[in-house]
């Protein structure tokens, strides 16, 4: 079958199969191995996209359920060369070491600070409880989301 | 590893219906898919024979919340994130409120619908509770018939449900609460997000002035086989006085009926002492109406 | 602690920082290549059993079956091991763990070959199981591998003083028995690694998750029956390991190298998450029973320790492991009389090996814990009896070692953490508000009116505190040396690379922030070379917290050798008097004498005029330590660092869960070279310590894990610790770049034990048995299901 969707702002058409999942046709089909891999069942967020600004789990979603979506996957986050003011923050504070769980983490922090530019501590940690880490503790993400969020409020 | 299936996305509700009526085996509805994916990922006994998946998101008659005078109609594929986004669910329904917002991750209530939760009828769906304690019915349709069932009714046992292969819950029906019955939802799991419930409570209790229950609503997920009211409770607490002494008293009587229902297992030691322990903190929490 | 650095202790930006938070760095199933094939595990169902033939002829013709891989087509060892050569590649003639693979299908593509492995017919003969660790020495215990004679792995005993006449005079005795629980390393990223043939001559390329690419060649090796130098590996972006991507990959990478040599193609294995737990090796469960003998001054005076782990079904580290547990399980406290026996053995249980921490977890618990007790018989505060018994400058070890040559900052770090915390006042606090913890009656499961808890009764607060020392990188364990490679360019700009290799904790950052401190050029003109065996010296392996000390011990000679002849350069150049201080710092070549001469660029290429050689080989090679194996006496380590950490959590005595409100970690790693990075691993640390402390776990039923992924093995979230506060002490040290040491493993080692301390505090009773779960911190017992089923799988 074919789907056709919007991804990382270029409308797309390819052929899949029906039993073929949005993490695996992202990977396989468009090459964006940014979106990882780590348990296949929706416990750990590291194939964290956005679809339509919500941000899912792409092992969960069927790719031809992507069909006529706005697919965005850390690969299309930046401006260009122009790091996205939380991928900027996260490298200040830290908030990377394996980096195997940052591509969903910076796109669950961005989906929150688009439906919520003033998040507390909690609701950070909420919008990013889906997403596992292992080796940071959370601490410096939580920071780097939080600074992101003020500098984008100073900018509005 | 995914079997080979079809999958299909109807945009009106009849054309769904006329796939399912068509007879054909192995089909299976899929909204959030957040059960039915990894079900079939991991090669469980119920999704393993799918050949088609009926994808229903694009079907108008089973989205959108629909706020009506006594009721509230809430569609087959709406969201967990939807729901959390209503501020009329919020102010009116806050033990659903409360239940959806515990639910898995962000990313698992973007996608997982509110129906799935009851119709994949886990022991520890965090829904079903709360849904029950408000009275909740659902429509279920197929090509020649449209029925309203309550959902107790519905519920038919672990991973089990009165819906026939070709029916689909088209709308979750949900009568707006008399004021006067206030409760809350309580949700125990291993850790503080995304955690598999131990033990889920609901209560909606009415008490009036002088601490008079003129009505109680209690039912409970993962202590009992499939989650459930408990009516004789309730029966029993009509019209008696809410103090401490009676909570208690309650509170072993729910112990006794959950060891009636459920038997003794390899929780029990925790769970019953536990359950018994939260529902008592919980009726503490309507002793003043 | 201001030393004058320029880079050194600053916040410096992660040198892979931008690949991977773009999403371009390539962790090992990233990579594809023309021809690639697949491979999928054979298993059965079973935890021991004998193999009497496995029979392909249904699947052989089928047309998604390129090749079939068993232990025929091995052309060198067939076992292998880090340690002892005890772990079948291919187990054909045995299972003695789940985990085990008999045989790989190899094809186009996974899903082809998944649905054959049901049709392969196996015929093999079920062996009795063992599961207690505590049976596996016993008389008529099975035996896991009848060839060792015993199911004893290693014994290390440990024998200062006596014992006896210690105990009797001591004026009281106190004996306890603490367990510790199997537990995953739960690194995000599941195990892959592709190996490509080479051609004939080459041997073959191994790219792989894999966090000792040397240990990784050397097994490669043995199995092809090939020199290492045909052998490459290469390690790719590496998604968490924490001890984990060692013996594991060595092996999946074998097997994807056989399968690579046999069919002339690239084969690439890649693990689902239930793969990954199902066969990896994990950390060592311990049984401790500890006999105390105290004065009622607070000193004790003699400690009698006894320690079992269950090593699994394999060696693998267990012989290492228990060698650090021997030497640091008395804690960090001088006592005159120690005996001391730890033992690891075999049984039908998944294997364990390495993990952070790496055999000292495990007795800090049980030590820390009997610390607390014995404060509280005594009436003293836990860090008044650690004061008094703790190590000070020219204290004596366990082993025999004295403690001097660096700050001995025991008592430092332990003030620190108190004085942080308001420790003594809290604990004195909690104590007296003795809490109601629930009693059950064994004859009603019903609660008695008197057992109810109002709502607002739920929350204790606790305070708890642990104390350690470490010794600082492989110790007497094995030969310690480590290697770097720098290169100059005519501009000015570096290549840098060192034989340890990046495991996500940010070595690379550190060594980059050591070259560019000793240069004085910007991180961002240092590029850091991937590790490739076939470029890199041997550095011997990520592990012990060594990178810092060793790693950037190299790093730091290798720069150093560089500038030291571009100094004489400039001297020569500038015709400055021979004692003129040359500095190099801002990108700048600067003289005492003169100020700043030129460019750091200009510099390189006068001397690359000159034909002068930029490049350099650096080394550190760690002092000499020594070990005597029948009395567990030496110098073990040639350094230690010290930590202490306090627990503050809220404990609901309705539901026994247990919040951790706070941790204060208070570590002595030497010098810190890059801020942001020590800081990650002490929030990192803590937070897989915490993970220990209070809900991880892999139970088994005969052999089989539970916990097959994150829904049911729970590791922590963004939301399961309030806060957690580093705190530096600085200690001196004459080892290491700068006197920077360790600091990896010291933050997750303590967690458990200030948690479990903390709870105690709360609750007004001891824990003995980690994880801190509901049923633990309630009942004090651990339930189970009956079976490893899966309600939602039937």
């Amino acid at each position: 079958m074919e789907v056709r969707f919007k991804l990382n702002g270029k409308e797309v058409a390819t052929a899949t199969a029906s039993n073929i999942r949005l993490i695996d046709l992202l990977r396989d089909k468009f090459n964006l191995t940014g979106t990882k891999e780590g348990c296949g069942i929706g416990e750990c967020g590291a194939c964290t996209i956005l679809m339509d600004g919500r941000a899912v789990n792409s092992c969960l979603v069927l790719a031809a359920q992507a069909n006529g979506k706005e697919i965005i996957t850390i690969e299309g986050i930046a401006d260009g060369d122009i790091l996205h003011p939380l991928q900027r923050r996260f490298l200040s504070n830290g908030a990377i070491q394996c980096g195997y769980c940052t591509p969903g983490m910076v796109l669950s922090a961005s989906a929150l600070l688009s439906q919520n530019p003033d998040p507390s501590e909690e609701d950070i940690k909420e919008a990013i409880a889906g997403n596992l880490c292992r080796c940071t503790g959370y601490k410096q993400i939580i920071d780097a989301v939080k600074e992101t969020a003020k500098e984008l409020q100073l900018k509005q | 590893m995914m079997p080979r299936f079809e999958i299909i996305f109807p945009d009106n509700l009849s054309d769904a219906l006329s796939v399912l009526s068509s007879g054909h085996e192995h089909m299976q509805i899929i909204a959030g898919g957040t059960d039915v994916i990894t079900g079939l990922g991991q090669g469980s006994n119920r999704f393993k024979n799918t050949k088609m998946l009926i994808d229903i998101n694009n079907i108008p008659e089973v989205n959108g919340i629909e706020i009506g005078r006594e009721k509230i109609s809430i569609g087959g594929a709406v969201t967990f994130s939807d729901i959390l986004q209503s501020e009329f669910i919020e102010r009116s329904f806050p033990l659903l409120w409360k239940s959806v917002s515990t639910i898995g991750s962000v990313q698992i209530r973007n996608r997982a619908t509110i129906a799935g939760n009851f119709v994949n009828n886990a022991p520890c769906a965090d829904t079903v509770p709360v849904l029950l304690v408000y009275n909740a019915t659902i429509v279920i349709e197929s090509m020649s018939s449209k029925r309203e069932i309550s959902l107790y009714e519905f519920l038919s046992g672990p991973y089990k449900t009165k819906l026939s292969r070709n029916e689909i819950v088209t709308r979750i029906n949900i009568p707006i609460p008399n004021k006067n019955l206030n409760g809350d939802f309580y949700k125990l799991g291993r850790r503080r997000a995304v955690a598999i419930s131990r033990i889920t409570l609901a209560v909606l209790a009415d008490v009036n002035s002088e601490s008079k229950i003129n009505e109680i609503r209690i039912a409970s997920g993962a202590v009992t086989p499939i989650g459930t009211r408990f009516f004789d409770l309730e029966k029993i607490a009509k019209g008696k006085k809410a103090d401490d002494q009676f909570f208690k008293d309650m509170a072993g009587k729910l112990g006794e009926k959950i060891i009636e229902v459920t038997g003794l297992r390899w929780s029990s030691e925790y769970k019953l002492p536990v359950v018994q322990q939260v529902f008592y903190q919980l009726l503490k929490g309507i002793e003043r109406g | 602690m201001n030393k004058g650095f320029s880079v050194v202790g600053k916040s410096v930006i992660r040198e892979d920082g931008i690949d991977k938070v773009t999403g371009k760095a390539k962790f090992a199933d990233d990579y594809k290549f023309d021809g690639m094939l697949h491979a999928v595990m054979l298993r059965i169902n079973e935890a021991h059993a004998r193999i009497n033939s496995v029979d392909f002829l249904e699947i052989e013709n089928n047309r998604n079956v390129f090749s079939i891989i068993s232990s025929a087509d091995i052309p060198g060892a067939k076992k292998v091991g880090m340690i002892k050569n005890d772990q079948p590649i291919f187990c054909d003639e045995k299972v003695v763990t789940p985990g085990d693979v008999i045989a790989m299908l190899v094809g186009e593509s996974e899903d082809g070959l998944r649905p054959l492995l049901s049709k392969i017919k196996i015929d093999y003969s079920p062996l009795p199981v063992l599961n207690d660790p505590k049976k596996s020495l016993d008389k008529d215990a099975v035996l896991i591998h009848p060839e060792a004679g015993s199911n004893l792995i290693i014994h290390h005993p440990l024998r200062k003083g006596d014992i006896q006449k210690g105990f009797d005079e001591s004026d009281e005795i106190l004996e306890q028995t603490y367990t510790t629980q199997l537990i995953e390393h739960a690194y995000i990223e599941p195990e892959a690694v592709i190996a490509i043939p080479q051609g004939i001559s080459q041997g073959v390329k191994i790219i792989g998750s894999i966090q000792n690419p040397f240990s990784c060649r050397r097994i490669v090796a043995a199995v092809l029956n090939l020199p290492l130098a045909k052998v490459r590996v290469q390690q790719a972006h590496l998604g968490g390991s924490f001890g984990g991507k060692d013996d594991t990959m060595a092996i999946l990478a074998a097997r994807a190298a056989v399968a690579a040599l046999k069919t002339g193609r690239p084969v690439k294995i890649r693990y689902s998450r239930e793969e990954s737990i199902l066969e990896s090796y994990k950390r060592h469960p311990y049984i401790l029973d500890y006999k105390a003998g105290y004065m009622k001054n607070g000193k004790i005076k003699a400690i009698k320790i006894e320690l079992l782990a269950d090593g699994g079904a394999y060696t693998s580290m267990s012989p290492f492991v228990t060698w650090r547990s021997v030497v640091q399980a008395t804690g960090p406290y001088e006592i005159e009389n120690v005996h001391t026996d730890v033992r690891a053995v075999y049984t039908n249980n998944p294997y364990t090996g390495a993990m952070r921490g790496f055999g000292s977890p495990q007795p800090i618990f049980a030590q820390e814990s009997l610390m607390d007790e014995i404060a509280l018989r005594l009436g003293m505060t836990p860090d008044e009896i650690r004061r008094i018994n703790g190590y000070k400058v020219g204290s004596v070890t366990a082993t025999g070692q004295t403690l001097k040559d660096h700050d001995v900052n025991l008592i430092t770090v332990l003030s620190t953490a108190c004085e942080n915390t308001d420790f003594a006042k809290k604990w004195k606090n909690n104590l007296k508000k003795k809490s109601v913890a629930l009693e059950l009656s064994k004859d009603s499961p019903i609660l008695k009116d008197d057992q109810f808890i109002r709502p607002d009764d739920n929350i204790k607060k606790g305070i708890g505190l642990a104390l350690s020392f470490r010794g600082c990188s492989l110790g007497a364990e094995g030969m310690d040396a480590s290697a770097a490679y720098i290169s100059i360019q005519n501009d000015g700009s570096v290549y840098l690379d060192c034989g340890l290799a990046e495991n996500g904790q940010g070595l690379r950052t550190t060594y980059t922030i050591i070259a560019s401190e000793v240069l004085g050029v910007s991180p961002d003109k240092i590029i850091y070379l991937e590790l490739d065996t076939g470029i890199t010296p041997d550095s011997g392996p990520t592990v012990a917290s060594r990178g810092t000390i060793m790693g950037g011990g190299a790093v730091k000679n290798a720069a150093e050798t560089v500038r030291d002849k571009l100094t004489a350069l400039v001297k020569e150049e500038f015709k400055l008097p021979a004692d003129d201080i040359i500095s190099f710092t801002d990108n700048h070549v600067h003289s005492e004498s003169e100020g700043t001469l030129a460019s750091f660029q200009d510099v390189c290429k006068i001397a690359s005029s000159q034909g002068m050689n930029l490049s350099a080989i650096g080394w550190y090679k760690g002092p000499n330590v020594h070990w005597d194996e029948e009395t567990g006496q030496g110098d073990a380590y040639f350094t230690y660092v010290y930590g202490c950490q306090v627990a503050e959590v809220s404990v609901n005595i309705s539901t026994g869960e247990v919040y951790i409100d706070k941790i204060t970690a208070v570590h002595d790693p030497g010098t810190v070279i890059n801020r942001l990075g020590a800081e990650g691993q002490v929030f990192g640390g803590v937070t897989q310590g915490a993970g220990y402390g209070i809900f991880e776990e892999v139970t088994t039923d005969k052999g089989f894990i539970r916990e097959l992924n994150f829904d049911t093995y729970t590791i922590p979230t963004s939301k399961d610790i309030s806060e957690i506060i580093p705190i530096f002490v600085e200690g001196k040290e004459s080892y290491g770049p700068w006197g920077a040491k360790s600091l990896g493993e010291p933050t997750l080692e303590l967690t458990a034990a200030a948690i479990s301390n903390a709870v105690c505090n709360a609750l007004g009773k001891r824990l003995f048995n980690l994880p801190l779960n509901l049923e633990e911190v309630l009942l004090n017992i651990k339930l189970r299901p009956a079976d490893t089923k899966r309600g939602s799988l039937v």
